[in-house]
């Protein structure tokens, strides 16, 4: 099993510096659900002692939110979109990927070097390589729709090292978190749809109009 | 009362969105305001109670959710005036103020919330709030705004949220439970001191967006400038308020271990990096909306400076908060006046605003002698404070820059001032009929308080700010 599941952070890394390359927008939905399914799986593994309610909160988050909610909103916004390739990078696909892994490798040693007993060094490495290369997608590429996933692999990250601290916030609370969640995907994908509506591009060249 | 508050905000907000006649609309808004003030009415004779885990009434709490109460019902009013100048359209209006309602329960919440958890969760629900308020245009420089301004603080709030993991995470370590205030506050010496710092500076970060702050400053500004100013009100003092209030949360738990110091330092430095990118920014900025919004980030500075100082800082980041709340809202909503009139935000465009409306340059007036902080402001009481807290916490010659970058800011706003009042501006089509007296009086009350707050030292104030900071270290 822990073979399985050291795999599956292995896969969800790989899947993180496929990430920073890609230029179709449909492999993004591709990533987003293979990501989801992954988080699906080593949760429901590392919480096979939790209780039912737990669990199904953990069913609702990953399978139904991550695996399948958000690819397919996505789906939606690229479909509306017209497009099928983003708007470019600023660092080139192949100097993309090395930076990707430079993160990963980065990640490591930073887990590495905090010396905790408790904390599951292999999740803490894949979500603190999901925030850095979420945050490299945003930076790097010139497609707000291409922002919106970076966003979606930031929450990933966050949810990952809330799986690496074992322990679990009161269900209610993480009610209120997942709803705010859910809520500000939806709304960024009304504006995104807006501004594709206004500009007839998802573009971030065309957002330059507010200056000093 | 917390519980039923937050259900009658969910009913109100529906009620105004789906009741699609502006008038009713303003009404229920107007009623909701009014019970915001009889709900902080009631938490203020209800401090201490601890209610249903997660909602907690203490003095601090008080202190903002009264402002929130005054400047929403003060704001409210020139809503009105605003959207009736403009003739919006039923939907956006509906839609504005259901957005407005659900702002102030976030606020409420954050305010009010005594668990970690619970807070991330409404200030991320004011992000959402803020959003439908910012677009209330529905104008291209309002999509952008609105755009940037969810993106990054969706980003800046998951960051705060990988802060509050790596508590949890300390906590768990630690055998603690529960994230709620009192449990983290008690235990905080069994915390590892690593993961004390990294949610500190996550949450710092995070929620820098809320009260303006560096990094995180920049879609804050354009917020401001593109939102209506009603809206710029709030967001300059309501929100910027609970960011503080978020932070100091933090502060508050962390501050008994021994990273007080530590934080002390990242706050000095936030602070002092914030007033160098707002006096650059101040000097060079023509909309005077983005001038006001970069002013808010100065004086959000400010506070921190204080509060990194330690002892009498506290007591003066508060009430130069409280103070700045007062005179930023109405700077904005004088704002609103000046902007149809002119219908300009460029300062150099405008002119002769004292023959144009005497009464609203009389508010533009004592606003900007309360903003740069001339006596007998409340703001000059506070801003003393602030030195004080610099000297006594033995770094006298930070006093030095601070001077220095104020006094840039109070030349860039004096220039600017004048200029509108006495200047002669480029604009030749006026529109005198976006005068109001009634709006100019209601704000000249306002700002006989932040004076009035100078001249006396109202004792109910300093007993609340003093209780409030009582359980930081001095």
């Amino acid at each position: 099993m822990t073979y399985l599941i050291n795999l599956l952070v292995v896969a969800y890394i790989v899947s993180l510096i496929y990430l920073s390359k890609v230029e179709l927008l449909k492999n993004y939905v591709r990533i987003l659900a293979v990501q989801g399914l992954i988080i699906f799986f080593v949760a429901i593994s590392e919480l096979k002692d939790a209780d039912v309610l737990h669990l199904l909160f953990v069913l609702v988050e990953t399978l139904l939110f991550k695996a399948i909610f958000v690819p397919l909103f996505m789906q939606r916004v690229i479909k509306r979109s017209g497009k099928a390739k983003n708007s470019g990078m600023y660092i080139k696909p192949y100097a993309s990927v090395v930076m990707a892994t430079i993160f990963v490798a980065i990640a490591f040693a930073i887990v590495e070097s905090i010396h905790d007993k408790h904390l599951e060094i292999k999740y803490f490495t894949a979500a603190i390589s999901s925030i850095i290369i979420g945050l490299y997608v945003g930076i790097n590429h010139r497609d707000i729709i291409t922002h919106l996933v970076s966003y979606m692999i930031i929450e990933n990250g966050i949810f990952l090292i809330a799986l690496a601290l074992g322990g679990e916030m009161p269900i209610l609370v993480n009610s209120a978190i997942l709803l705010d969640i859910f809520s500000s995907i939806l709304i960024m994908g009304i504006f995104l749809n807006k501004i594709k509506d206004y500009f007839h591009t998802t573009d971030d060249n065309e957002l330059t109009q507010l200056k000093d | 009362m917390i519980i039923p508050f937050l259900i009658f905000s969910i009913i109100f907000a529906l009620l105004a969105l789906l009741i699609r006649k502006p008038a009713i609309s303003h009404f229920i808004t107007f009623l909701y305001s009014l019970f915001l003030c009889y709900f902080a009415y009631y938490q203020y004779n209800h401090i201490g109670v601890t209610e249903s885990t997660y909602f907690r009434v203490d003095h601090l709490a008080i202190i903002f959710l009264i402002l929130q109460a005054i400047i929403d019902l003060y704001a409210s009013i020139h809503y009105y005036n605003y959207t009736k100048s403009r003739g919006d359209l039923p939907k956006s209006i509906c839609q504005h103020n259901m957005g407005r309602i659900i702002f102030n329960m976030s606020v409420a919440g954050v305010l009010l919330a005594n668990h970690f958890g619970i807070l991330w969760a409404f200030m991320e629900a004011t992000t959402l709030a803020a959003s439908l308020l910012i677009y209330h245009d529905r104008t291209v420089h309002a999509l952008e705004g609105t755009w940037k301004y969810v993106f990054i603080c969706s980003i800046g709030i998951a960051i705060a949220f990988a802060g509050i993991l790596f508590l949890s995470i300390g906590a768990t370590e630690a055998g603690i439970t529960d994230l709620s205030y009192e449990m983290v506050k008690e235990n905080i010496g069994k915390i590892n001191p690593f993961w004390l710092k990294a949610c500190f500076i996550f949450i710092l970060t995070g929620f820098s967006v809320k009260m303006g702050l560096v990094p995180l400053y920049n879609v804050d500004i354009d917020a401001k400038d593109v939102s209506p100013s009603p809206v710029g009100a709030k967001l300059s003092s309501v929100l910027m308020n609970a960011g503080f209030v978020a932070i100091f949360r933090f502060y508050d738990a962390i501050a008994p271990s021994i990273n007080l110091i530590w934080m002390n330092n990242v706050l000095l430095i936030v602070g002092m990096l914030s007033l160098i990118f707002a006096v650059a920014y101040i000097i060079k900025v023509n909309n005077f909306k983005r001038l006001l919004a970069y002013s808010s980030m100065e004086h959000a500075s400010l506070a921190m400076i204080a509060f990194s100082c330690g002892g009498i800082g506290y007591f003066a980041a508060i009430l130069h908060l409280i103070v700045h709340s007062l005179v930023k809202s109405t700077l904005f909503l004088q704002f609103a006046q000046m902007h149809r009139i002119f219908k300009e935000k460029d300062y150099q465009k405008m002119g002769a605003y004292l023959k144009i409306n005497p009464l609203g340059a009389l508010v533009l007036f004592l606003a900007y002698l309360a903003i740069i902080g001339l006596p007998p402001s409340s703001m000059f009481i506070s801003e003393i404070y602030i030195f004080e807290s610099i000297y006594n916490s033995k770094l006298w010659y930070l006093s030095i820059p601070v001077c220095l970058l104020l006094l840039f800011i109070v030349y860039a706003i004096s220039v600017r001032v004048f200029h509108i009042l006495m200047g002669k501006g480029e604009k030749t089509e006026i529109n005198k009929e976006g005068k109001n007296n009634f709006e100019s009086g209601l704000q000249i009350a306002v700002l006989s308080v932040v004076f009035y707050l100078g001249i006396v030292k109202p004792d109910v104030v300093v007993h609340y700010i003093s209780t409030a900071i009582s359980t930081l270290p001095h």
